[in-house]
């Protein structure tokens, strides 16, 4: 169902891909300029560094929440009432919920992909290894951006106005998921400041792995975070939940 | 014009008195919007920060641009960003209502609301000028400081003109949204940059087409003495203030003229 | 001179015809074809000062298209348009203080606050004197008994205050020109009387003209006096109500009740029977026919009657068969 009304907003998503396409040039216009005739900076080509923000910026497109899960909607329409009469499948349809749109969106990513290697460059995975590992990751990454995602929605059941907290929890991890600057280039203590949040290895990680930055054990370490976090996420969510029903029952719906 | 400028602030007061009703909501939304900002800021020192210069600005020559663009872009939206929902306003039937009423209707449509939204832009914006201009090298007179006002409402306006301008679109096209959506994509992600970095067929397009240089970009350069870098003409970024009166106004008289092709909601 | 002159107006609405499919949106874009509607198609009439008329057609009839080029919202294709001597749309500002209106789907106060606040911008925004102001929202006040929700926020009145606040606010600057659209539309019966009767005491002041849209026929029966039909963008008829039922139905129906026998069982010859429900019977009497003592003694003569009673035509099915037809009887 999540398909079918994100299909519904078609001209949406086709003029976000344009704002996608759009930061893609700009980003790239940046590191091509502060490259400036340099080939490597702390041990990253051009290249990579394009691909990078190519790959990146697409791949963190699919991620992000676009509507911070179907929770707030529902709490404001009073249907989530219904929806807690089953509350083990409510979890589950929400994540369903945001598959489907991730579902209907991937199209669209497919469709931009080749446009943002165009306008910035791509590179191929460091090695095989990496090509799979990435394929890992992905999914890894995945999960664990919608799992937050549904958490940081369930603050609906607090107050019925997220749209400030909503925008502060994306753009504080778009900066920290290194979706503008790859970590590798953030000032030391910056860069350890995102290890502390889960942010990076929604989308960091696996481009890492990809250009071959982090390889051989470092994968397994890598993939080990992200299935970390993904356990902490799954927890927070369950706990939240736990504390949001608790809440509605207390508060008679 | 005395009389609509009552107009403007009797409803732009009923607005906020409005809005005021929900109080909360204003502190988490101008968070929200500090965060917004903030990132774009963020990025651009990391930048500088590890590589020295973009485009050969330095640091508080780009906080200078980038605190700029942000002002100048608070200064527009605070009045003007209802523009942004004339879909809306036509399809809920309330634009019915202005062309029936003896104030002009752009009026009553930039004041439907007060977006607190709005209210985080433009305090935002003169945070960062502030500290950036007093790390900034130049020297404040009387007359930059005239200039560096003059510039921030000269962007306001080419900002107004460029949204204005795509908004009537809606009085002959079902949907304005999408294209000012892509405008202001445009506008936010160019604007706080400095051109030098953009290959020069996007300089240009960005300077004729769709005027954002103007915004801040033009101006600044002329405050920091930057003015040989710019390819066409060095009194551009002084004449920046200026085109955006003009631009504001031409796209006033469009505005205008398309209003004719009205044709109500869902027509 | 009349206040209100229409002459050969037209409307035309252009519309790209979307493409299905595939890129449909954007084979829209590059190869443009429009489908061109004319929701008025030539329509006249003239109203004069003091005239309540009411203004009715099917929806899609061009009811609200005629109204929204009264009042300066729309510019016509062709044709003649003109309010108290100024054409509405070239003199959109100066016509809007004249008039006042009232869009029964949409309330022109402001949502958020308290329905005085929403009055008082409105005495602003049209330059009415604070005296001016004082006298009018007094009077109103009154009449339409605003005084317990005066400080309510529009947002939590119910429809029927909140009708009776846009009405207060279309009268507020005096207009010499009030224009309903769907003023009842609902309304509960309670609500319906009271804006009825407001708008009954307008006309009965004689200052104000009234043109009311709606498709309520109880409210046209119990205000207007003329009546424009339209339909289709055309003018179908343009009169008296009387008249109106005199010229296109001149009939009554007598509706008798048989005692004993089922309906099918009366077999009268020239009687023009138009309905029979178990022992019910009714019969179509034309104004100028044997008149209706003769069916009745008729009847009477061969059949056992319980009860009869005459039943005058109802305007709601004159003007359904006017639309069906789409023509008015000569």
């Amino acid at each position: 169902m999540q398909v079918r009304t994100a299909m519904s907003y078609r001209t949406d998503y086709l003029f976000s891909l344009i704002g996608l396409l759009v930061q893609v040039f700009l980003l790239t216009v940046v590191w091509r300029s502060v490259y400036h005739g340099r080939d490597t900076v702390s041990g990253i080509d051009l290249s990579a560094q394009l691909a990078y923000t190519t790959i990146g910026t697409v791949q963190y497109w699919l991620f992000s929440p676009w509507t911070f899960s179907i929770v707030p909607e529902r709490v404001r329409t009073g249907r989530i009432a219904v929806d807690l009469v089953r509350p083990l499948p409510f979890l589950g349809q929400i994540t369903a919920a945001q598959v489907g749109l991730t579902a209907g969106v991937a199209p669209f990513a497919v469709l931009a992909l080749p446009i943002a290697i165009l306008i910035g460059g791509a590179a191929a995975p460091g090695s095989v290894l990496a090509g799979f590992a990435y394929g890992l990751s992905f999914v890894l990454a995945y999960c664990l951006a919608t799992l937050f995602g549904a958490v940081v929605g369930m603050v609906a059941f607090w107050t019925t106005e997220v749209s400030g907290f909503f925008m502060l929890y994306r753009m504080v991890g778009q900066f920290l998921a290194g979706a503008l600057v790859p970590l590798w280039f953030m000032p030391g203590w910056l860069s350890a400041l995102a290890y502390v949040f889960p942010f990076q290895a929604m989308n960091y990680t696996p481009l890492a792995i990809y250009l071959g930055r982090d390889h051989g054990g470092r994968i397994v370490v890598d993939l080990g975070v992200q299935v970390g976090w993904l356990a902490l996420a799954a927890g927070l969510l369950l706990l939240v939940w736990s504390r949001a029903l608790r809440r509605v029952i207390s508060q008679g719906g | 014009m005395l009389r609509e400028f009552r107009m403007y602030a009797v409803l732009l007061r009923a607005a906020m008195r409005g809005q005021l009703q929900y109080r909360a909501n204003i502190a988490l939304v101008t968070i929200g919007g500090f965060a917004y900002q903030g990132v774009g800021l963020a990025f651009l020192w990391v930048i500088v920060s590890r590589f020295g210069a973009l485009g050969g600005w330095s640091l508080t020559d780009i906080a200078l641009l980038y605190g700029m663009r942000l002002t100048s872009h608070g200064v527009w939206a605070m009045p003007s960003a209802q523009v942004l929902l004339i879909d809306l306003a036509i399809r809920e039937g309330e634009f019915d209502r202005y062309l029936v009423r003896p104030v002009n209707p752009l009026i009553q449509l930039l004041t439907r609301m007060f977006p607190i939204q709005t209210i985080s832009d433009l305090l935002g914006g003169v945070i960062v000028l502030t500290a950036a201009a007093s790390a900034s090298d130049v020297r404040w007179a009387i007359g930059t400081v005239g200039f560096l006002i003059a510039g921030i409402i000269g962007g306001a306006l080419v900002e107004f003109a460029i949204y204005l301008a795509v908004s009537s679109l809606s009085f002959r096209v079902v949907q304005a949204r999408s294209p000012m959506l892509v405008a202001g994509t445009i506008m936010q992600t160019a604007g706080p940059y400095p051109q030098p970095i953009f290959p020069s067929a996007v300089r240009a397009v960005l300077t004729f087409v769709v005027p954002v240089a103007f915004i801040a970009y033009l101006p600044a350069s002329a405050l920091l003495r930057r003015s040989a870098e710019i390819p066409y003409a060095d009194w551009l970024g002084y004449a920046a203030p200026a085109a955006g009166l003009l631009l504001a106004l031409a796209a006033y008289r469009l505005w205008m003229r398309q209003l004719r092709h009205y044709a109500g909601p869902g027509n | 001179m009349p206040l209100i002159r229409v002459e050969g107006l037209v409307k035309e609405f252009r519309r790209t015809r979307r493409r299905e499919g595939r890129f449909g949106a954007l084979r829209t874009l590059l190869t443009r074809q429009y489908d061109v509607r004319r929701a008025v198609d030539g329509v006249s009439f003239g109203i004069d000062a003091g005239e309540l008329v009411g203004y009715l057609g099917p929806n899609g009839a061009g009811k609200s298209t005629t109204i929204k080029m009264l009042t300066g919202i729309l510019v016509p294709t062709s044709g003649v348009v003109e309010v108290d001597g100024h054409v509405p749309w070239r003199e959109r500002e100066r016509n809007a203080r004249n008039i006042g209106v009232v869009f029964g789907q949409r309330s022109q106060l402001w949502w958020d606050l308290p329905l005085i606040d929403s009055l008082q911008l409105i005495s602003r925004l049209y330059d009415v004197r604070g005296v001016e102001y004082a006298r009018a929202l007094r009077r109103f006040t009154e009449l339409l008994d605003l005084g317990e929700f005066l400080h309510t926020p529009v947002r939590q009145l119910s429809l029927g205050q909140r009708m009776r606040g846009d009405l207060a606010a279309a009268m507020l600057y005096a207009p010499r020109l009030l224009y309903l659209d769907e003023p009842t539309v609902g309304l509960d019966v309670v609500a319906k009387e009271r804006v009825r009767g407001f708008v009954e005491e307008l006309r009965a002041g004689g200052d104000t003209t009234v043109v009311l849209t709606t498709h309520d026929l109880d409210d046209v029966e119990r205000l207007c006096q003329r009546i424009v039909l339209i339909d289709h963008g055309k003018v179908l008829y343009d009169g008296g109500i009387g008249t109106l039922k005199a010229r296109y139905a001149p009939y009554r129906e007598l509706v008798v009740s048989l005692a004993d026998e089922p309906a099918s069982a009366v077999e009268i010859p020239g009687l023009d029977v138009v309905r029979r429900e178990d022992q019910f019977l009714a019969v179509r009497i034309s104004a100028e026919s044997t008149g209706v003592a003769d069916v009745v003694a008729t009847i009477l003569s061969r059949h056992r009657v319980a009860d009869f009673a005459i039943v005058e035509p109802e305007l709601e099915g004159v003007i359904r068969e006017i639309y069906a037809n789409r023509a008015v009887k000569p």
